[in-house]
């Protein structure tokens, strides 16, 4: 198999850089959207990660907690894209810097 | 049990429930509350004559828990309960009769009168009675702490029964407040009394007397002081209480100003209830006080110096009431004075003819102030024998019993307390001469004030319209004078101890002293406080010449100088138109009308000392206490206003914070785990 060939060291890189790539979109991104995908890359980062030692250590639990950040991350896209439509409704906007009227 | 003590409970039942009736129902009952309330005073009155009665012929006293209020483990529990003994079933006649003429009295001096709020009256001469009843048969210390202060309550209530007007409220008021200071010592007291015994029961083996007297004999030690200094300590804490109630100096400023409240009430809080209740809570724990020598000889310079001091004022007093407010407490004085000096017998002997002819004296007076309008100046009364013989006879024979004149009541028990005081003296406790003094000059000066005022009142030619045409009084006035005319000149009758004396014990006519010594199994005898008196307080009889003639000695001094009073006072007023001599008194008569300056000194205490005081702890309060608590707040509050503006609702930031937190902490963990 491919991945046993592979070291796994290849893989932690692989990870680091969807992680950076997604906690870079959280940082500078202002746009929800993009946010919600970025937070997506930050979740997929982990999930190599589990995968990839799951199948290193020949331990299945990696892969179930895999599964559970999958469900996990779907059910905070359906709130995180309630939230962007309510934004927009009053925002007229889906610009996260805008809706700080909360904060104290 | 015997039945009649199945029936104890209903001796206080009565009156609360006619309390309640006049309360509630009170414009609908017959003679607004009267009625009621005299038959459940009829029924306690013959329910403890049966229990007086039972206690005489089998000897079986009454001892038990009825309710408790908090059962405690660890500690100690805190209950009701019924204690019938020789003191409580004797004391229980005399208040429910007392109070039972008083409200057919006040038949007369209320109804008949048409004053207002009869309902209210009422029901507070019931919730009176119940609450004096209830604090008489009280077996432990807390549950007679409450009854005293419902007591207290209750004077509360009817010295400002005609709350519309300006004295009364103010004189209510006064008296609780007076009297509620000495209760804040009680109540320290009975605190002190649970937590040193873990007991507040006054009665039996078990009883806080007896624990105290073992705990002397043990040599044990409390709080780090011995067990006398520390007793003596809670027998004065409690004793603040007794002497608030009892109107002893200093606490005696109340009671002349209670005298606004209607005329009945001043008779039963003098004769029976609020002032006995002070007398009668140290006699309850004599046991107690027979231990603390110390104590004793307060009691008792407290007592013969109030006996004293009270005598004096009433020497110039113009109304009739005045006279008789300090004629009371005189009269305490000298029960306080028999505590003091070792004789429990002559004390509530004393007690005992005091509340008749008190009672007797007050109703009088209200008679009097029927018949006179309600002007209550002697100096506008004269001659008013001839209109109201039945009020003359029995005032007269309540007044010599007062002065202290042989055969009435008053006699016999006022000369028992100033023999045994003498006996002690001479027995080796000479601070008791001192005591014995002053009782002594006061019993000049009751003779004199009080056949001034019969002179005055009675005698004379009329100094007013109103004395030459009174108001007439009916039966229900002339009914009790005449119950307690007869029972003022028969009382001494109780307890002859002079006559059996003198008889060489031939004959047993100590009846009282053979009652309340007798052995019951209680530890609550007089023989066992004699016994008591003898180790502890040293106190021991000696006599001049034999015993007889000390005796005879002793009332022969009394009764010389009684009679030196009244004669005195008779040469001085017995004229058609008497002249007013004490305004010859000068400077001392102003001192004497003014109190002493007793009132101004106690309100100059109020004002410049404790108001001082507690703005001195308000300003202390508000500026150091609250300071600190609001400065705490102040800086959090700007702390937390500062703060809060990292929050900035941008997700972003919070975004970085994080990582940079997370970092924060990879570096910290990794310089603490020595991985650079």
């Amino acid at each position: 198999m491919v991945l046993e060939t592979v070291p796994v060291e290849y893989y932690m890189v692989l990870s680091a850089a969807v992680f950076c790539a997604g906690l870079f979109g959280v940082l500078t991104r202002r746009n929800a959207l993009l946010f919600l995908m970025s937070v997506e890359l930050l979740l997929n980062a982990a999930n190599i990660n589990l995968v990839v030692f799951a199948f290193y250590w020949g331990e299945i639990t990696g892969q179930v907690f895999a599964l559970f950040v999958i469900a996990i991350a779907a059910a905070e896209v359906a709130i995180g894209i309630g939230i962007i439509l309510v934004l927009q409704r009053n925002f007229g906007d889906v610009d996260v810097t805008d809706a700080t009227t909360l904060r104290w | 049990m015997s039945v009649i003590y199945e029936l104890t409970p209903a001796i206080v039942l009565l009156p609360l429930a006619s309390f309640a009736l006049a309360l509630f129902f009170g414009a609908w009952l017959p003679r607004r509350g009267a009625v009621v309330g005299s038959l459940a005073t009829a029924g306690t009155l013959g329910l403890s004559l049966a229990t007086l009665a039972w206690l005489l012929l089998t000897g079986e006293p009454h001892n038990q828990t009825w309710y408790t209020l908090v059962d405690a483990d660890a500690t100690f529990d805190l209950t009701f309960g019924i204690l019938i003994d020789q003191l409580s079933a004797a004391m229980l006649v005399i208040v429910s009769l007392i109070a039972f003429l008083v409200h057919v009295f006040s038949l007369g001096y209320m109804n008949d009168e048409g004053e207002p709020g009869l309902p209210r009256y009422y029901a507070g001469l019931g919730l009176f009675t119940a609450s004096m009843l209830a604090f008489v048969i009280a077996d432990n210390l807390l549950m007679a702490f409450i009854f005293f202060e419902l007591v207290g309550l209750c004077s509360y209530l009817l010295i400002g029964h005609w709350f519309t007007e300006d004295a009364p409220p103010s004189a209510a008021k006064k008296a609780f407040l007076v009297t509620r200071f000495g209760d804040y010592f009680f109540l320290v007291g009975v605190v002190g009394v649970l937590v040193t015994f873990g007991t507040a029961g006054f009665a039996g083996s078990e009883g806080f007397p007896v624990l105290a007297e073992e705990a002397i004999a043990a040599g044990e030690t409390f709080f780090g002081f011995g067990a006398e200094t520390w007793f003596s300590v809670l027998g004065l804490l409690v004793l603040g209480g007794a002497l608030g109630k009892s109107a002893q100096f200093p606490f005696h400023t109340w009671l002349p100003d209670a005298m606004e409240g209607p005329t009945p009430v001043s008779a039963l809080i003098h004769a029976a209830t609020m002032v006995a209740a002070g007398v009668y809570l140290v006699a309850r724990m004599y046991g107690f006080y027979a231990l603390l020598p110390t104590v004793l000889a307060i009691i008792a310079f407290v007592g013969g110096f109030t006996a004293l001091f009270a005598a004096t004022m009433a020497v110039v007093k113009d109304e009739i009431k005045q006279v008789l407010a300090y004629s009371t407490i005189s009269q305490y004085g000298y029960m306080m004075l028999a505590l003091g000096a070792g004789s429990y017998v002559a004390a509530f002997f004393h007690l005992t003819t005091h509340a008749v002819f008190k009672a007797l004296l007050f109703l009088g007076a209200g008679s009097v102030i029927i018949a006179m309008h309600h002007d209550e100046d002697m100096w506008k009364m004269g001659g008013l024998k001839d209109e109201m013989p039945v009020t003359y006879v029995t005032f007269l024979f309540g007044s010599l019993a007062l002065a202290g004149i042989f055969p009435f009541s008053g006699f016999w028990s006022k000369d028992e307390v100033l023999f045994e005081t003498l006996i002690h003296a001479l027995g080796g406790s000479p601070l008791l001469f001192g005591a014995y003094a002053m009782a002594l000059a006061a019993v000049f000066l009751t003779g004199f004030y009080t056949i001034r005022m019969v002179l005055l009142t009675f005698h004379g030619e009329p100094r007013s319209d109103t004395a030459e045409d009174p108001h007439g009084v009916r039966w229900n006035v002339k009914f009790p004078l005449s119950v307690l005319g007869v029972l003022a000149v028969i009382a001494g009758g109780i307890n002859l101890v002079p006559v059996e004396k003198l008889s060489g014990g031939s004959l047993h006519v100590a009846f009282l002293e053979g009652y309340l010594e007798r052995d019951v199994g209680l530890l609550t005898h007089g023989e066992h406080y004699s016994e008591l008196l003898h180790d502890h307080a040293g106190y021991t009889s000696a006599y001049v010449g034999s015993e007889v003639t000390t005796l005879l000695l002793g009332a022969g001094l009394s009764l010389g100088l009684a009679l030196l009073g009244a004669g005195s006072a008779y040469g001085l007023y017995r004229g058609a138109v008497p002249t007013r001599h004490t305004e010859k008194l000068g400077g001392l008569r102003t001192l004497l009308m003014h109190n002493y300056y007793q009132d101004e000194y106690q309100v100059w205490l109020a004002e410049g000392f404790t108001v001082r005081l507690s703005s001195a702890a308000d300003t202390f309060d508000q500026g150091v206490i609250d300071g600190a608590v609001n400065a705490t707040s102040s800086v959090s509050l700007s702390a937390g206003s500062r703060l809060r503006r990292i929050q900035t609702g941008i997700v972003t930031n919070y975004a970085a914070l994080i990582l940079l937190s997370l970092l924060a902490l990879l570096v910290v963990f990794a310089i603490l785990g020595g991985w650079l």
